[in-house]
C-alpha cells in the first residue's frame, strides 16, 4: 500500500521583493531579481510553491577590507578599484547580484563624505548590469547621511539599502520611500524585535513588499542554530499568516563565515583540519546550505567558490520533489 | 517685599514676593494659567489682564496696542512690583474640565466594599472595661485571680487568658488607682486571649494598626477597634529605597554583614514609626493605645521586618524561611506601639507571592467568588492571581517600581503635586494637567504616567518603541534633547512646585514600556498555564498605589491592562492595606487568610521560555501582536 503523504496547507506566502529596475521600470538594469514568494516552507515543493529560488549577493567594498589570506588569494588585484572588483564577481564569478558595502564611510577609519560614497555607488551602477544591495559602515548616524545619500544617486534603481534598526530606522527609511527603494530591516536574533520593527517601518508608509529581514545570524559553529530556530519561527509566522513576518530574509553570510577560526586558522596550526583554503569555502557552504533551509533567500557571500557550490545546492534543491 | 495678588473672578488672594511672575503667583493661587512657550512671552496663550496696581512687563509679544491699552498683558512676562487685582479669563485657562471631559467613563474610581460582609466583627484586639470586687481578709484572692475570673464573666468565654509579666507588673498599681475598675486590652486570638494592657477604667478605645510595607512604599491606617473605622491614614517611601529600587538589591545589602540586616530592619522600622508618630500627634494619642498591628508585605519586605536573613529567596531554587510566620510581641521588632500588642504579619505562597498580595485576595474576596476574577497587584514586584472559589494560581513578574514613581526622573507618589492626569495636543504639544490636591505640579504618580504614555504615543511624540521623535512636526520647545537624554516638558519650571521644569524622558518611558510589558506578558503567561483565553475573564480587579483614578482607557491602550470591555475592570486601590484592615478587624478573616495562603498555586514564571517571550512581545505599544487590542485603531 502506497503511503499517502500528510500535506500542511498554509494561509499566506512570503511577500515578494523585487530589487533593481530595467530602463521600462525606470532604471538602468539589465535584470531584476525576485526573491520571496514561496508558499511553503524551504523547498517542499510537493507542499507549496517555492515561486522564486534564493540568490547569491557577492559581497564589494568601497575601500580595501581587511578580509582573510584565502579571501585575498580572489580579490586583492581589485581591492583598489571597487568597479572592477564589482565586474569580476558579475563576469567571473556570475553574482545574481551584488552587495556593496560602504566600510570607507566609517568615522574612525577614511571617514569618506557620502558624496563620495554615492559616487562609487553610481560607477558600479555604470559598470555593470545587475541589481545592487548597499548598506553602510555600522555607524549609525553616519549611515543615516550615507545611505540617503545613495538613495537619491540611486533614484529609479530599486536598491536593497540598509541597514535599519529599532533603534535606527527613520532616515534610511524615509530615503527608500522618497527614492522608491527597499530596506534591510535588522534585528537581532529576535523574533519579537523583528515583528516591531517591521511595524514601524510600514506605519512610516513603506510597503510591506519592500522591506527585508536580516535576522542577524551566526556563522556555523557560532549559533547557527539560534539563527536557524529564528528564522524558522519567522517562516512559520509568514506562512501562518502574519504579515508583520512575512518578508523574505537575508544573511549575512560572508561575514558570519569567514570571521570563524576555523575559516582562518593554518594547517600548520592545526594540522588534524586539513588545508585552510578548502576548509574557508567549506565554513561558508556549510553556513550558506544550512540557511537556505531555514528559509534564507538572499545569501550575502565572499569566496567565489563557496559561491559556486551554493549554487549548485541551490540548483539540487529546486527540483521539485512534488 | 511682599505684596498681594489678588485674581478675578476667583477672588483668590495670595501673597507672594516681589518680581514674582503673574503666572507663578496664579499657581500659587491654585488657578492655572495656559502657557506653550515655557514663559518666554512668544506663544501669546498666558494673556492676563492688570485690573489695578502697577506691573512691571518686560515683553509684550504679539499683543496689540488697544490690548495693551485694556491692561492686557503676557502672565508670564509681567512681574509683581505692587498689590494687584488681576483678571484671569476663561481661555487662558488651564481647566480641570479639558482634561476630564474626555473619556470621563474610562476613570475608574477606587471601589469601596463592605469588607466585613462575610466575616463579622471580631477586632484581633479590643478593650474591655472589667469591675472587680475589692478584696478584703476574707475575700483574699490574688489581683490576677480576681481579673481574670471578672475578663471571663464579662466576655462569657472559656477560653484561656495570658498575661505576660511586664503586665502583670503594672497590675497592683492599675487595679487601686482605678479602684478596681480597669480597662483591660487584650489580644483576641481564636485559641486564647492575652492581657496586653491594663489601666485604671477610661473611655478611650483600643486602637490597631492596618499596614502594607511595599518595597517602595509604606503606608499605615489607624483604626478604631470599637467600631472598626478608618480614623486616618498616612503614607511614605520605604526608607530602605537607600539601599536599592527592588526586592533583590535590598537582598544583596542586607546579607553584606550582620549589620546591614540589622541597618534594613532598623530602616523600615523607622519608616513606620515616623509615620504612627505623625498620626499619633495628629489624632492626640499615645503609642500604648495602639493594642496591635496586622503587616501586609511581600516575602522580602516580611522577611527584613521581622530580621530574618533573605538571602535563599534570591538564590535558586529562591526558598523563604517560612510562609506562615507567628504572631509576635511589638517589642521584639521595636515598632512604636504597646509593647506586648502582637504584630500579626501575612502569610505568603512562595518567595515571590507573598503576604500582601494574599491580603489583597482577602480584600477582593476572590476566593468566595463564582466568576473567575484576575487581580492585578500594580507595585514594585507586580503580582498577579487568577481564580475564583475552587482554585487560585498566582504568578509575580517583577515590573518595577515605575507605577509608583520609582526609576522615573520625577516620578512620585499619588500625593499632592503629583500629576495623576495629562492631555497633549498633538498638534501644538500644548499641555493640559490635573494635579492631586490642585497644586503646582513637582512630578507625576502612577495614574499619571500611564495616561503620559498614552497621550505622548498619540501626538506622536514616540513611536510605538518608546523612542523620542525629535523630528516632530509642531517644532515644540517642550520636546528637547538633553546631554543624557531626550524630555519632553509636561510643566515649566515657573508653573511648577519646584524651580525645575518637570519632564519626562526617553529613558522613563522605555522603563515605563518595561513596566507595562513584564505585567502584560505575566498575564498572558498565568493564562497560558491554565490554558485560558482572555474573554473567558469575567472580572479584573487592579490594585496598587495609582492616585485617586486609574484610566482603564489609556491603560488599555498603552498594553498594560488586556482589551476586554471598560465594564469588567474594577480599581481597588491599596489592597494590601485593605486586607490588613479586614484582618484588623476579624479574626475569621485572619484565619481565611492563613487558608489562602496554603491554597494558592503558586506558578513560577523563571521556569521556560514562556513569560520571556511574552515579555519581548510586550516592549511594544501596545504590543507587537497588534491583533490583541482590536479596540485600539491608530
Amino acid at each position: 500500500m502506497a503511503v499517502a503523504l500528510i500535506k500542511e496547507r498554509y494561509q499566506n506566502s512570503v511577500s515578494e521583493l523585487t530589487i533593481g529596475a530595467t530602463p521600462e521600470e525606470g532604471g538602468t538594469r539589465t535584470s531584476v531579481i525576485k526573491v520571496g514568494g514561496d508558499g511553503t516552507l524551504p523547498f517542499l515543493h510537493f507542499e507549496g510553491e517555492m515561486k522564486n529560488r534564493p540568490v547569491i549577493a557577492m559581497e564589494v567594498t568601497d575601500v580595501p577590507p581587511v578580509w582573510s589570506e584565502t579571501l585575498n588569494s580572489y580579490y586583492k588585484d581589485v581591492y583598489n578599484d571597487p568597479v572592477a572588483w564589482a565586474k569580476k564577481c558579475v563576469e567571473e564569478y556570475k553574482a545574481d547580484l551584488l552587495y556593496v558595502k560602504l566600510i570607507g564611510a566609517n568615522p574612525e577609519g577614511e571617514n569618506r563624505s557620502p558624496e563620495e560614497c554615492a559616487k562609487v555607488v553610481k560607477d558600479i551602477l555604470g559598470a555593470v548590469g545587475v541589481p545592487l544591495i548597499v548598506s553602510g559602515c555600522e555607524d549609525p548616524e553616519k549611515d543615516n547621511e550615507v545611505i540617503a545619500a545613495v538613495a537619491e544617486a540611486g533614484a529609479g534603481e530599486n536598491l536593497l539599502i540598509g541597514v535599519v534598526e529599532q533603534d535606527n530606522y527613520k532616515s534610511i527609511t524615509a530615503a527608500a520611500m522618497v527614492h522608491r527603494h527597499s530596506v534591510i530591516a535588522r534585528s537581532p536574533l529576535d523574533i519579537n524585535i523583528c515583528k516591531q520593527l517591521n511595524i514601524l517601518i510600514s506605519e512610516m508608509g513603506l510597503p510591506l513588499d519592500r522591506i527585508a529581514i536580516d535576522p542577524m545570524i551566526g556563522g556555523l559553529g557560532y549559533g547557527i542554530e539560534y539563527a536557524y530556530s529564528i528564522m524558522e519561527r519567522a517562516r512559520l509566522g509568514a506562512l501562518a499568516n502574519d504579515k508583520m513576518l512575512s518578508m523574505p530574509m537575508i544573511c549575512t553570510v560572508g561575514y558570519e563565515a569567514n570571521r570563524a577560526k576555523e575559516a582562518n586558522a593554518s594547517e600548520e596550526e592545526f594540522p588534524g583540519w586539513g588545508d585552510v583554503k578548502e576548509r574557508a569555502i567549506l565554513w561558508e557552504t556549510m553556513t550558506a546550505t544550512a540557511l537556505l533551509q531555514a528559509g534564507a533567500s538572499i545569501l550575502l557571500m565572499r569566496n567565489p567558490d563557496a559561491v559556486r557550490l551554493v549554487k549548485e545546492n541551490i540548483d539540487d534543491m529546486m527540483v521539485s520533489n512534488e | 517685599m511682599k505684596y498681594n495678588v489678588t485674581f478675578m473672578p476667583d477672588n483668590q488672594v495670595v501673597e507672594v514676593e516681589k518680581g514674582t511672575s503673574l503666572i507663578k503667583a496664579a499657581s500659587q493661587a491654585g488657578i492655572f494659567i495656559k502657557s506653550s512657550c515655557g514663559g518666554k512671552g512668544t506663544c501669546g496663550a498666558c494673556k492676563v489682564v492688570v485690573l489695578e496696581g502697577e506691573a512691571q512687563t518686560d515683553r509684550t509679544g504679539n499683543l496689540t496696542p488697544e490690548q495693551l491699552s485694556r491692561g492686557v498683558r503676557l502672565g508670564c512676562r509681567t512681574f509683581v512690583e505692587d498689590n494687584l487685582t488681576v483678571e484671569v479669563p476663561p481661555e487662558s485657562r488651564l481647566q480641570d474640565h479639558q482634561v476630564l471631559l474626555e473619556n470621563n467613563s474610562s476613570l475608574l474610581r477606587e471601589s469601596s466594599k463592605d469588607l466585613l460582609s462575610h466575616y463579622g466583627f471580631h477586632p484581633l484586639a479590643r478593650k474591655v472595661q472589667v469591675s472587680c470586687s475589692e478584696p478584703s481578709l476574707t475575700d483574699n484572692a490574688s489581683d490576677w485571680a480576681r481579673l481574670s475570673l471578672e475578663i471571663k464573666r464579662t466576655l462569657q468565654s472559656e477560653k484561656p487568658i495570658k498575661i505576660p509579666l511586664s503586665v502583670m507588673q503594672t497590675l497592683p498599681e492599675a487595679l487601686r488607682k482605678g479602684n478596681w475598675n480597669l480597662s483591660v486590652t487584650l489580644s483576641d486570638l481564636e485559641s486564647e486571649y492575652t492581657v496586653i494592657r491594663v489601666e485604671p477604667a477610661n473611655s478611650k478605645p483600643a486602637f490597631g494598626l492596618a499596614i502594607d510595607i511595599g518595597t517602595t512604599t509604606v503606608v499605615v491606617y489607624l483604626v478604631n477597634l470599637d467600631n472598626g473605622e478608618v480614623i486616618d491614614k498616612q503614607g511614605a517611601y520605604n526608607k530602605q529605597a537607600h539601599f536599592g529600587d527592588d526586592v533583590i538589591s535590598r537582598i544583596v545589602y542586607a546579607v553584606e554583614s550582620e549589620e546591614s540586616l540589622k541597618e534594613m530592619q532598623n530602616a523600615v522600622v523607622e519608616s513606620l514609626n515616623a509615620l504612627i508618630g505623625d498620626i499619633l500627634k495628629r489624632q492626640n494619642l499615645e503609642s500604648s493605645d495602639l493594642a496591635t498591628a496586622v503587616i501586609s508585605a511581600n516575602t522580602t519586605m516580611a522577611q527584613l521586618f521581622l530580621g530574618i536573613d533573605p538571602r535563599y529567596i534570591r538564590l535558586e531554587p529562591y526558598i523563604p524561611t517560612a510562609n506562615w510566620i507567628p504572631s509576635v510581641p511589638a517589642k521584639e521588632i521595636g515598632l512604636n506601639i504597646l509593647p506586648e500588642g502582637l504584630i500579626h504579619t501575612f502569610p505568603s505562597v512562595a518567595s515571590y507571592v507573598g503576604g500582601d498580595i494574599v491580603s489583597g485576595t482577602l480584600a477582593t474576596d476572590i476566593a468566595n467568588s463564582e466568576e473567575i476574577v484576575l487581580f492585578i497587584d500594580i507595585g514594585t514586584n507586580g503580582e498577579i492571581v487568577l481564580g475564583n472559589q475552587d482554585w487560585l494560581v498566582s504568578c509575580a513578574c517583577s515590573a518595577g517600581p515605575c507605577f509608583e514613581g520609582g526609576g522615573i526622573l520625577f516620578g512620585m507618589r499619588a500625593m499632592p503635586g503629583a500629576i495623576e492626569r495629562v492631555v497633549i495636543d498633538p498638534e501644538t504639544l500644548d499641555v493640559s494637567l490635573k494635579v492631586i490636591g490642585r497644586v503646582p505640579p513637582v512630578g507625576i504618580c502612577g495614574s499619571g504616567l500611564v495616561d503620559c504614555l498614552a497621550k505622548l504615543r498619540e501626538a506622536g511624540v514616540i513611536d510605538r518603541a518608546g523612542n523620542f521623535q525629535m523630528g516632530h512636526p509642531s517644532q515644540s520647545d517642550r520636546l528637547r534633547a538633553t546631554d543624557e537624554d531626550k524630555e519632553f516638558v509636561l510643566s515649566w519650571a515657573h508653573q511648577s512646585g519646584g524651580d525645575k521644569d518637570v519632564v519626562i524622558t526617553e529613558n522613563d518611558v522605555k522603563n515605563l514600556i518595561r513596566a507595562k510589558g513584564a505585567i502584560y506578558a505575566g498575564i498572558r503567561s498565568l493564562l497560558q498555564t491554565v490554558a485560558m483565553e482572555m474573554e473567558m475573564i469575567d472580572r479584573i480587579i487592579i490594585g496598587g498605589g495609582f492616585g485617586n483614578y486609574l484610566n482603564v482607557h489609556e491603560s488599555v491602550r498603552i498594553g498594560l491592562l488586556p482589551d476586554l470591555p471598560h465594564d469588567k475592570f474594577e480599581f481597588f486601590g491599596n489592597s494590601s492595606v485593605k486586607g490588613a484592615h479586614l484582618a484588623l478587624l476579624s479574626r475569621k478573616a485572619w484565619k481565611e487568610a492563613e487558608e489562602l495562603g496554603r491554597k494558592m498555586t503558586y506558578i513560577e514564571l523563571s521556569i521556560g521560555n514562556t513569560f520571556m517571550d511574552e515579555f519581548v512581545s510586550a516592549l511594544f505599544l501596545p504590543h507587537t501582536d497588534l491583533t490583541l487590542f482590536p479596540s485600539i485603531k491608530e
